[in-house]
């Protein structure tokens, strides 16, 4: 008895009601997404999304029970089989999955369909800790690197041939727990100036001011900085070669597909096409837009309904809680969101051993990575990837997936004193 | 300790990337909803409402008595959107409705109409088009008390979305006078010609824009009501249309002509009363209207002899010539240079007076006398023509009227022989209105007047514009010229080349043409064949034209074939015109005319048609093509409507003799067990069933 008490004490409380508030928000926001005022329907009702959404966060609370009964060790233990078990899914998928929008996205038996993809985010998350946890493991080698990189790549380029760009990307987010990891600061600078550019390349008409600016800030260091030639050199070398990716961006763009092209295009001007790529970030900006400091109110809302917001009650879903609950809402939301990934930055780093820690930071990692760009492309910030909003976006396969990924690490969590004896 | 602090450092950044973007996302929050924040409200009620044109009701057009020559009827397509009615009366009403629709459009059961509607709903469907179907007016009354529907747009959804139609209560009557309307805004008649008047000024309604792209009106009411088109009063009398119309339909079904026109017209006012154009179809059966060629370019031509009266006035004005002279017509051929011009007789009239010259309608006579008096001088003949209003157009009501062609003494194209050929007609272009015109103000002592088919265009009783005839030339010759003018005119009808009109009644004034068609610079052995005059010719009412072009046949001149039309007409407005004044035994012919159609219901076309033209009923195949057909009454004429007989579904045979039912069903395969006597009753299997082979059909004869 006093062991149970023990348990249950163990567990990070915190974390799970700010899960359980975002899932009720979740839902709610869901029925309001379909509510239609001239023939309302129960909430519970099962002819709607948010009556199938009740079923499947019971479901998820199902699996949530299961992790916590399951021995800690298992996931350790099973790490590999489970990375390529869902690899060998990904596979198949396109053979045998459903095909919609072009996108073979889910496998699975009449009406109860899964999405590999979602699922492979916290295998490869096991993986990679796994993978980590060897004490001669050191991130300052590249040949450690190379590793870790393949065990991320493998269902990205896998994920991409679905085609599903969106959820690809989201695998890139476990460089952020590399960083924490020890890999070497300068890839991070690299990408990030690599990415600033784009943006700007993208962004500004004029390439110019690029050339310029690189230009200028390569002489301020080569005057101000130690004179060696190498570094001199290196840094030209370096001033170049952004100028001519800045020229040549143009020309990667229109390799794009299309749909991309638009995407990217629209983010720098939304009016560039008001009907075509444009059309879901303006109806969900109206819709943010139009929700003041208070919001219209539960149910209220006259944008989210009607289909006029593309996708409401999945990556849009956020839109709906702008224009009901206004600013307040958002910010409250937001707020459950980062209470929540800096709850678990801390629940991280207070892991005594590096297979909790790693995970910790790969579920840190991907739920920061989804709730910044899915909330930064309603808002017109982000180009539109199509990746839903953790805990709060319709659909079984998301909600599930989260679920594992979160309440994995709070299970590991909870056994961190006896992960610590195995270390020893 | 180098290494715990560049981890520490790292949480930290990690600490601090999640606070930046969610600060910054915060940010763009506070700006989308409070800086932009109208912006974005505005754009959210414009971008789902907006104004919209609502159209005016077109003006309608009437006859002269009153009758409607073209009217906008209201149509409606019926919109539901089911999202609207309560649950309780939704399902309430739903069974009832389903039934009421598929009996109402019969194209699909009630159980679809159910499942259509219920489908609808459940999906959040705002717009649901029920029948593309356009209804009527008191349809749309009869649905509006239906379950559901009777709780309005409001409470149970319903839209009757008004599309206005034109509708002709006469159909092809004087349809190409009627004219048209495109979506261009481009067409023909009085609807081209009075659109400004006609088509009103449009209004504005808000609509929202819905899902899938429609537009759904608001509010019933519009924001600015449209302002609805003037009313075009014309000129037209609808008998005397319809007389002109069928008579010219049958001579030129007989005489196989490319096209024919008449127009008839008030003498002392100008009103044209008739105005029938008719041109054979592509498909080379029947005629129907589809270019006024009384008025247009095209019906620009050579007039031939029916311009002679024209080279007559002028030698009498001129005062060379007395009506009694002598003049040698010769051997029928007589050389001007390098032309020869001939005379219709072989042989050739000989020697005549000019009276013979003109009722004769000879070439020679009339050429040497124009020749003689102004070869010199053709100016002189062309003051003339100036004088009697020819040479520039009357600026007539309509759009599109043709300008007449002159050539000039003087100019390069202007040979020795041109004289000749004008005077009897060649060498120059005219409109058949523009002959009348001439010929009316010789009816009317000398007065021209210009021909008018508007009379005035009105709101209700408020008439916003009206037009008085108009005097072109009070006086287009002497007195005297006038009188010996019309006598010879009469002299035509009486001695000459229309003595076939000729009659005991009343007197027929007139003159023949007959012009050999110009194609590709030279004369073809095509005519276009006329008769132009007025009536009663002691106290002249109308004055008429008649042209038919290219008759096939024998006798291909205007007196045998233009002049017989001519006086079809004049006989039966003149006793239309008895009845008005006075009671005659006219009255019994009229009694005729007004009494029921002869039984006629369906059968073979051709032989409808032979019984309808030998009784003198009017009927129009408006471009129907089968074998067999059914007829509709249409005010006082008949109108043959399509069978389906030449498509895969039974046709309805009722209305049917036996034998043509037989041949009919028989030819489709079904096998046909009659009981009774005459025409089809009942038939077993309805009309517009898919037909089986050997399938039994029972037929009732009644």
């Amino acid at each position: 008895m006093r062991q149970d008490d023990l348990y249950i004490n163990k567990i990070d409380w915190i974390s799970i009601c700010i899960y359980v508030a975002l899932v009720i928000i979740g839902w709610f926001n869901i029925y309001a997404a379909v509510y239609d005022e001239q023939f309302p329907k129960s909430i519970f009702d099962l002819s709607i999304n948010s009556g199938q959404q009740l079923v499947r966060i019971g479901a998820a609370f199902l699996i949530i029970l299961l992790i916590m009964v399951a021995d800690y060790r298992v996931f350790d233990n099973i790490a590999w089989i489970l990375y390529i078990i869902f690899l060998v899914l990904l596979i198949i998928t396109p053979f045998i999955g459903k095909e919609v929008n072009g996108q073979i996205l889910s496998i699975g038996f009449g009406s109860f369909r899964i999405q590999p993809s979602e699922f492979a985010k916290f295998t490869t998350a096991l993986a990679l800790a796994k993978f980590m946890e060897r004490p001669s493991f050191d991130l300052s080698t590249f040949k450690h690197q190379l590793q870790a990189l393949t065990i991320i790549m493998i269902p990205i380029i896998l994920i991409m041939l679905q085609p599903d760009t969106g959820t690809a990307m989201v695998y890139f987010a476990f460089f952020i727990m590399l960083y924490r990891e020890g890999m070497p600061q300068r890839y991070y600078v690299l990408a990030l100036t690599f990415i600033a550019i784009s943006l700007l390349a993208l962004g500004i008409e004029e390439n110019l001011y690029i050339v310029i600016g690189v230009v200028a800030l390569v002489l301020l260091l080569i005057i101000s900085g130690k004179k060696k030639i190498s570094r001199i050199i290196a840094l030209v070398v370096l001033g170049i070669g952004i100028i001519a990716y800045s020229y040549s961006l143009d020309y990667v763009v229109s390799k794009l597909p299309e749909h991309q092209q638009n995407r990217i295009m629209v983010l720098f001007n939304p009016d560039l096409d008001p009907l075509g790529a444009g059309w879901n970030v303006t109806q969900s900006k109206i819709a943010i837009g139009s929700g003041g400091f208070l919001g219209k109110g539960y149910l209220e809302g006259t944008q989210t309904k009607f289909d006029f917001v593309p996708e409401q009650h999945t990556d849009f879903i956020f839109c709906t809680l702008g224009e009901e609950f206004g600013w307040v809402g958002s910010l409250v939301v937001i707020i459950l969101f980062c209470s929540l990934l800096i709850r678990l930055v801390m629940l991280a780093e207070r892991q005594k051993n590096r297979f909790s820690r790693v995970y910790g930071y790969c579920v840190i990692s991907i739920l920061f990575f989804h709730f910044m760009v899915n909330i930064a492309m309603t808002i017109g910030l982000f180009p539109v990837v199509g990746i839903p909003l953790p805990f709060f976006s319709y659909g079984g396969s998301s909600l599930w997936s989260f679920t594992i990924l979160l309440f994995i690490f709070i299970k590991l969590d909870s056994h961190r004193i006896q992960l610590l004896g195995r270390m020893g | 300790m180098n290494i715990k602090r560049s981890i520490v450092l790292r949480v930290r950044l990690a600490f601090l990337i999640v606070a930046l973007i969610a600060g910054a996302i915060l940010f763009k929050i506070v700006r989308l909803q409070f800086v932009e924040g109208e912006k974005w409200t505005a754009k959210a009620e414009s971008a789902n409402f907006k104004y919209r044109q609502v159209s005016a009701t077109r003006g309608n057009i009437y006859a002269a008595d009153g009758s409607l020559l073209a009217t906008s009827l209201p149509f409606y397509r019926v919109v539901l959107d089911p999202t609207v009615a309560k649950t309780n009366v939704f399902n309430e009403g739903i069974d009832q409705l389903s039934g009421l629709l598929a009996d109402f459009y019969k194209d699909r059961s009630k159980a679809s109409y159910k499942k259509m509607i219920t489908d609808a709903k459940s999906n959040g469907k705002r717009y649901l088009i029920l029948n593309r179907k356009q209804i009527g007016y008191q349809d749309m009354q009869m649905m509006s008390t239906w379950p559901i529907f009777n709780k309005g747009r409001m409470g149970g959804g319903v839209i009757f979305e008004k599309v206005e139609k034109r509708y002709r209560p006469f159909n092809s009557l004087a349809s190409r006078t009627v004219g048209f309307l495109n979506e261009d805004r481009y067409g023909a008649g009085i609807e081209y010609s009075f659109n400004d008047y006609l088509e009103g000024k449009n209004g504005q309604a808000m609509f929202q824009k819905i899902a899938g792209g429609y537009w759904k009106p608001v509010f019933n009411a519009e924001d600015i009501k449209p302002e609805d088109g003037y009313d075009v009063h014309t000129t037209l009398d609808v008998n005397i249309q319809d007389v002109a119309e069928s008579a010219l339909y049958r001579q030129l079904m007989e005489k196989d002509a490319a096209f024919g026109t008449v127009i008839v017209m008030e003498v002392a006012t100008g009103k044209i009363k008739a105005l029938a154009n008719l041109q054979k179809n592509k498909n080379g059966r029947g005629y129907s209207e589809s270019y006024n060629y009384a008025i247009g370019d095209q019906g620009l031509t050579e007039p031939g002899s029916t311009f002679k009266l024209m080279s007559m006035l002028a030698l009498l004005e001129e005062g060379k010539v007395n009506l009694n002279d002598a003049v040698d017509t010769g051997d029928g051929v007589f050389q001007f240079y390098d032309r020869k011009m001939t005379d219709a007789k072989t042989g050739g009239y000989g020697r005549i007076s000019v009276r013979e010259i003109f009722e004769k309608s000879s070439n020679i006579g009339i050429s040497k006398l124009v020749d003689q008096s102004f070869g010199h001088n053709p100016k002189k003949f062309m003051s003339y023509i100036e004088k009697a209003g020819l040479d520039k157009p009357l600026d007539f009501q309509l759009k599109g009227e043709g300008v007449p062609y002159f050539k000039k003494p003087g100019e390069k194209n202007w040979y020795g022989t041109t004289l000749p050929w004008m005077s009897i007609g060649y060498e120059t272009k005219l409109t058949p209105l523009h002959t009348l015109t001439l010929y009316n103000a010789v009816a009317n002592n000398g007065k021209m007047v210009k021909p008018m088919i508007v009379e005035s265009i009105a709101k209700g009783n408020y008439v916003q514009k009206s037009f008085q005839t108009e005097v072109l030339r009070k006086s287009i010759a002497s007195e005297k010229t006038i009188k010996q003018l019309q006598e010879l005119l009469e002299g035509v009808v009486k001695n000459g080349t229309a003595k076939n009109v000729h009659n005991d009644q009343y007197k027929i004034a007139g003159k023949t043409g007959t012009a050999q068609k110009l194609e590709e610079g030279r004369y073809t052995r095509r005519y276009y064949t006329s008769f132009v005059g007025y009536f009663p010719a002691d106290n002249p009412k109308y004055s008429a034209i008649v042209v038919i072009d290219s008759p096939k046949g024998f006798n291909a001149y205007g007196g045998d074939i233009s002049a017989p039309v001519f006086k079809e007409i004049a006989d039966k407005i003149h006793a239309q015109d008895l009845r008005l004044n006075k009671k005659t035994p006219a009255d019994v012919y009229l009694a005729q005319q007004t009494s029921d159609f002869p039984y006629i219901q369906a059968g073979k076309v051709d032989e409808l048609q032979l019984i309808c033209n030998k009784f003198g009923i009017s009927n129009h195949a408006n471009g129907v093509n089968e074998g067999y057909v059914r007829s509709k009454s249409m005010d006082r004429s008949i109108q043959w409507q399509a069978n389906q007989t030449e498509s895969p579904v039974v046709p309805d045979v009722s209305g049917l003799p036996l034998r043509d039912a037989l041949y009919v069903l028989e030819n489709k395969g079904l096998r046909v067990i009659y009981q009774g006597k005459g025409r089809v009753k009942n038939q077993s299997i309805s009309p517009g069933s898919p037909v089986q082979q050997n399938h039994v059909i029972n037929l009732i004869l009644g």
